[in-house]
């Protein structure tokens, strides 16, 4: 039976996102009062501390997709989307020990900036309108998110919320800043947690699990039941390729998301950054088990206990098993947490674009613009990304979660090789840096099926659809090209007044903590080879059948 | 010499230890588990389990070491003196 899921009294709902959004809006304005400087608007000064940080990373990364997205693909693919999602925990652990310290050493505000000082304006430029694309893209994914919401939770339509609730969301974005956004998305992780968690609990009780009392973990006496009820709920359904090509597409990916790069670089010291990664494994990992507890009790309920949710409900399942166990003032507290979801990821996007924009884009191009009107550009910047991501909002696709992912894969290609290569081997110039970023996108975008549906690499509609299958084979060229091209051009008299070798040479040993010069440190030849061997090998793998 | 050895080592081998733990499924999809644990399917929960508690362990692991191997460049630094500074390669 179709079922329109709302809440019978809106105004419950309405008045506890209004709490929440006075809240938010008020610790945004008290953080950034002091703002003057871009340091202080893009990375708070960099004096964040480490709980704060751990609890800010979880948040910004945790995005609506937590309430929305994740659950409604467990319930499509089941196990193997679970075993994807786990995997995401990595992206700040393995910034921080890849690049994270060392671009916080730098004083970066964003990875583009490393790009430019290391490879210079040509190749930053191209780097930071990728990831302003990666950003808009994620955005979007949180306004869809927020616009889906508030149609649930108040039935008016989708294009009204979108522009009424983005409005008010991109202006306390625009006035808080990254001091602002910080504190907010510790707040916000709190209330996700909570709000996530506490209701999951009702939720089991009410459907008589008898581990109710730690939902992310003790719902194995639903197991039996489900194993019956769906036997193939546990099933990996893929070949290990398919598991393979998340390592390229997501754990990689992540490495190129701004927006999560600078949460590292707003901590007060390098120890502190460390400190800030285990909170937030801590407390992510918290939030991720009871998620998949989430899609577990979504197909259990849909399988076993009668509740029908259709396939145009499906991104709602959280929401809609709140509102089938649980009381209306627990499913408006649900909401405002997917709400503080959404706007904890949107505030990391906008300052990203901001920074790119203005620090990456313009303030290269125009060195001497003065700080006033750099820092006005930067609001503006953070604005006009907002406004950007609403109008595209407008003709949303069906699962917000496959476009979200799909932009893992894109700064994966086009801005993770650089970096990581840019920071561990001194050989990588701007001519490999630009080849592996123009050539490795235009591959990725190329076999998406976004642009051109007939070419893809598996036939597969969710595979191609959320990156895996395009970065598995973009990641590794990208590699391969950064690699080859810098080390052939390197050795091309005729290119080598165009180089600034002995710049690039000082930078990476000042931002790996030394004073001095040693001509065997991050120059290794072996490692550039076998980088180069072991893309090749997942290059040709991915281009072999899937067999899907 | 010591610290940069270190640094690249640690780097490479907790990258992967890393990758390791929160690609658990990878493993049980080349080498399949027919067992439960805890009433869950190995193949479930042990993921789970280890994309949690086995990343959560390793933060705590790196942290450590990344800064000691920051104290000892900075040692090493120290050793340097500021006389061959900057010095050509």
């Amino acid at each position: 039976m179709e079922q329109s899921w709302q809440l019978d009294n809106p105004i419950l709902g309405l008045v506890v996102v209004g709490a929440t959004f006075v809240l938010f809006y008020i610790v945004g304005f008290i953080s950034n009062r002091q703002s003057k400087s871009a340091k202080e608007l893009y990375v708070g000064g960099s004096n964040v501390g480490a709980i704060t940080n751990g609890l800010a990373m979880a948040a910004t990364y945790m995005s609506l997709a937590t309430f929305l997205g994740i659950t409604a693909l467990i319930l499509q693919l089941q196990v193997p989307f679970i075993m994807l999602w786990i995997q995401l925990i990595l992206a700040i652990p393995l910034i921080t020990i890849i690049y994270g310290t060392s671009l916080r050493r730098m004083g970066a505000f964003s990875p583009t900036h490393f790009i430019r000082d290391r490879y210079g304006t040509t190749a930053s430029i191209i780097a930071a309108l990728f990831m302003i694309l990666v950003s808009i893209m994620y955005a979007l994914g949180q306004m869809i998110g927020i616009a889906i919401t508030f149609e649930t939770l108040l039935g008016i339509p989708y294009i009204t919320g979108l522009f009424i609730f983005g409005i008010l969301i991109v202006g306390y974005i625009t006035i808080g800043g990254m001091a602002g956004a910080t504190n907010n998305a510790a707040i916000q992780m709190v209330i996700i947690a909570l709000m996530f968690i506490v209701p999951l609990a009702a939720i089991m009780k009410a459907i008589g699990a008898s581990g109710w009392y730690f939902p992310p973990l003790l719902y194995s006496d639903m197991v039996p039941a489900m194993m019956d009820a769906l036997p193939s709920f546990f099933d990996y359904q893929f070949s290990p390729k398919w598991y393979f090509s998340i390592i390229p597409a997501l754990t990689i990916g992540a490495l190129g998301l701004p927006h999560l790069a600078m949460r590292v670089y707003t901590a007060s010291s390098l120890k502190s950054a460390r400190s800030a990664m285990v909170w937030f494994a801590f407390i992510l990992g918290l939030v991720f088990s009871a998620t998949y507890a989430m899609g577990f009790v979504g197909v259990f309920a849909t399988t076993t206990q009668g509740v029908t949710i259709s396939d145009a409900d499906a991104d709602k399942l959280t929401i809609i098993l709140n509102m089938v166990y649980n009381p209306e003032w627990v499913t408006a507290l649900v909401i405002a947490g997917a709400i503080s979801a959404g706007l904890s990821t949107l505030s990391g996007n906008l300052l990203a674009i901001g920074a790119l924009i203005s620090q990456d884009i313009i303030s290269t191009l125009k060195p001497n613009i003065s700080q006033r009107l750099n820092l006005r550009i930067g609001f503006i910047a953070i604005f006009a990304g907002g406004i950007a991501s609403i109008l595209l909002a407008i003709n949303p696709p069906a699962f917000l979660v496959v476009s979200i992912l799909w932009a893992f894969g894109l700064a994966g290609v086009t801005n993770a090789p650089l970096i990581i290569v840019g920071v561990w081997w001194k050989e990588a110039n701007k001519f490999g840096a630009i080849a592996a970023s123009v050539v490795g996108g235009a591959i990725y975008i190329i076999v998406s099926p976004f642009v051109f549906p007939s070419i893809v690499l598996t036939g597969h509609g969710v595979t191609d659809g959320m990156g895996l299958s395009g970065a598995m084979l973009a990641v590794p060229i990208s590699f391969i090209l950064l690699i080859v091209v810098s080390y052939i051009t390197n050795r091309m008299p005729a290119l080598s007044g165009k180089l600034t070798k002995q710049a690039d040479i000082e930078l990476i040993e000042r931002i790996h903590g030394w004073k001095d010069i040693k001509a065997y440190r991050y120059n290794s030849t072996l490692g550039a080879g076998i980088t180069v061997v072991v893309s090749a090998a997942v290059a040709i793998w991915a281009l072999m059948p899937w067999g899907m | 010499m010591k610290a940069y050895k270190k640094e690249v080592q640690f780097t490479i081998w907790m990258t992967a230890a890393f990758i390791l733990v929160g690609n658990v499924g990878l493993i049980f999809s080349i080498f399949p588990v027919d067992a439960m644990l805890f009433g869950f399917p190995v193949m479930y929960i042990v993921p789970i389990l280890m994309g949690w508690f086995g990343v959560f362990l390793l933060t705590l692991v790196a942290g450590k070491i990344g800064n000691r191997i920051d104290d000892e460049i900075e040692r090493e630094n120290d050793t340097l003196g500021n006389a061959d500074e900057a010095k050509e390669v």
